[in-house]
């Protein structure tokens, strides 16, 4: 069997499982819809005129909706690394790993599906966000849709890298958890990097520049509002470089850990 | 038997849990296309040397080779060669049997059309075709560990582990599972059965490896274990009230006994003889019998007489 396609048969797993979960994905699509179309318009009437200077001249609405897409992206992700905890608990990494196939595609296979999956689920939010932005470029769509996907590579491989060196269901949601809402926070989804600098706190900002969370939401400003960069920390270039590293940096680790060190045993 | 070459190579492999031996120092070999029996009860250390087996354990010293591959140092060879059938069906209770099973012979390399069919085929042959559709928590204990098995007759492997394969399963479909796994040994797979079921062990397997609390205690044909009681016969009295301890050293004499509660089980040459003046010997010492049985020696008797522990807690 070539590797490419086992990992596609591997990720197909993941993709399985999104069939089941179609209510769920209705309810979560409602729910963003009217995050966007009426929370978000409140939120951005508050402070509408005032951080204009602070927002390159990109609309707050604007500004705050891509981060919230951002967030979005960030929790499914957490979510499909999740379902891999879900499913040490019932056992089933012990059928994957006896299955005939080479662990570090298993790992990649893993990975793939749960970024795939968490693409194919944030889409129709994702097309809310450009309707309203009336983004119609194939172009930034599918930029946009590639850096979302390497974007959730990263965070998956983390999440796994998390769930096996816990080795507990529990410890995994209070390390999660913690980390989980620190990130989002200290990051430039909902607070425009100047904003984030007039506060004075160094450690808050310099959180904020090395987030990886900060580089998936500006280079998505980026790509819709050039004039964005007068702001953003870093060219689009580099943000992407950035978010790249950042995935492939934990994926590899999430390799490794697949290879040599990953045992179905003690999980308790 | 001899002739043939060894399919799994088990040689001092021992296996920890943390300070907890869970498996010790097990040397045995297993023989190309036979039917291998794992028999123990629960807690020998049964589906931690099966889980080594199928590389999802590591050994902690020792190592296992099947087909002259090793287990710790040339996994994914192994497990080109291996398939298993857990004991605790794996699955979700979202899943559903047919999309499991197809992804499961994708992975084990069918195309997409060849693994539609031979997926439908096994699952009408083990009678979970109706079920395809239904999710996991609606299935019963036996329906999904048939799912379980189905894996492994998709997968037709040259070693196939069977753990605990007729579990939970009503009595009839065990006969047909039986006949299910001696056909897919006739189609050249080497067959691996953990059980702790004696009926089983002794139904299906040509050679027996007793194991408890992780240690080999018997290796042999289902006669030669039968045989290494020394002596022939199996007497099994139930009584009333208690056992008299001046009764024990008069017992011995007829052979070695275990007492377990209100039962008592001699083994004895002649049990038929024998049987009378034992339960004179009884009465006289004033215990109530309640019911005699003389036997041929079962699994269980020879488990008993190796390690004084039955197999099933009753
Ligand atoms: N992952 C594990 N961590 C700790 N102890 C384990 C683990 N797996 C099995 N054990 C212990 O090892 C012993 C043997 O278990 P097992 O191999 O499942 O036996 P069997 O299959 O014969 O019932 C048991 O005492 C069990 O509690
Ligand atoms: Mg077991």
């Amino acid at each position: 069997m070539g590797s490419l396609r086992t990992l596609l048969v591997i990720a197909l797993w993941d993709l399985m499982k999104l069939k089941n979960q179609k209510v769920f994905i209705a309810m979560r699509f409602a729910w963003f819809t009217i995050q966007i179309l009426v929370f978000a318009r409140a939120v951005s009437y508050i402070v509408s005129q005032v951080v204009l200077q602070y927002t390159g001249g990109v609309e707050y609405y604007y500004f705050y909706i891509l981060g919230v897409y951002t967030t979005l992206l960030y929790s499914t992700s957490i979510a499909r690394g999740y379902m891999i905890a879900d499913e040490f608990d019932d056992g089933i990494v012990e059928y994957h790993l006896s299955l005939p196939i080479r662990r570090n595609l298993l790992a990649v296979g893993r990975v793939l599906g749960s970024s795939i999956s968490t693409i194919i689920f944030t889409i129709p939010m994702m097309l809310v966000v450009y309707y309203v932005l009336g983004v119609c470029n194939v172009v930034i769509v599918l930029v946009s849709l590639l850096s979302a996907f390497v974007f959730s590579m990263g965070i998956v491989s983390f999440v796994i890298l998390i769930v096996f060196s816990m080795k507990s269901t529990d410890l995994t949601d209070i390390v999660v958890g913690a980390i989980d809402s620190l990130l989002v926070r200290l990051s430039t989804v909902f607070y425009p990097l100047p904003v984030i600098a007039a506060t004075g706190i160094a450690s808050y900002y310099v959180a904020a520049v090395l987030n990886p969370i900060s580089h998936a939401s500006d280079f998505l400003r980026i790509l819709v509002f050039p004039e964005y960069h007068l702001i953003a920390p870093y060219g689009p270039v580099a943000l992407i470089l950035y978010i790249t590293g950042f995935s492939m940096g934990l994926l590899i680790l999430a390799i490794e850990y697949y290879e040599k060190r990953l045992e179905a045993g003690g999980w308790r | 038997m001899g002739m043939k070459g060894k399919a799994i190579e088990i040689v001092g492999f021992t296996k920890k849990f943390g300070d907890f031996t869970a498996v010790d120092n097990l040397s045995l070999d297993i023989y190309e296309n036979e039917i291998f029996g794992l028999l123990g009860p629960n807690g020998s250390g049964k589906t931690t040397t099966l889980l080594t087996i199928a590389t999802v354990y590591k050994p902690t010293s020792g190592d296992i080779y099947v087909f002259g591959h090793s287990a710790s140092r040339e996994d994914y060879e192994v497990r080109k060669l291996v398939g298993i059938a857990f004991q605790e069906p794996k699955a979700m209770w979202i899943d559903k049997p047919i999309d499991l099973l197809n992804w499961h012979a994708r992975v084990v390399g069918y195309s997409g059309d060849e693994a539609k069919r031979v997926v439908r085929e096994v699952m009408e042959l083990l009678g979970l075709w109706e079920h395809r559709n239904k999710y996991f928590y609606q299935l019963s204990g036996g329906t999904r560990k048939k799912v379980e098995l189905a894996k492994v007759l998709i997968q037709k492997p040259r070693v196939a582990i069977l753990d605990e394969p007729t579990a939970q399963v009503d009595v009839l479909s065990k006969h047909a599972l039986w006949d299910v796994i001696k056909k897919l040994r006739d189609e050249g797979t080497t067959i691996l059965i953990a059980t702790n079921d004696m009926f089983e062990a002794e139904r299906v397997c040509e050679r027996i490896a007793i194991i408890y609390k992780g240690r080999l205690r018997a290796l042999g044909t289902i006669e030669e274990l039968k045989d290494s009681i020394p002596r022939g016969d199996v007497i099994e009295i139930q009584f009333d009230g208690l056992l008299p301890e001046s009764l024990r050293s008069e017992l011995e004499a007829y052979g070695r006994f275990e007492l377990r509660s209100n039962a008592l089980t001699i083994y004895v040459e002649k049990g038929e003889e024998k049987v009378i003046d034992i339960v004179d010997l009884l009465k006289g010492g004033g215990v109530r019998v309640k019911k005699i049985m003389v036997k041929e020696p079962s699994l269980d008797d020879v488990f008993t007489y190796l390690t004084g522990a039955k197999l099933r807690e009753e």
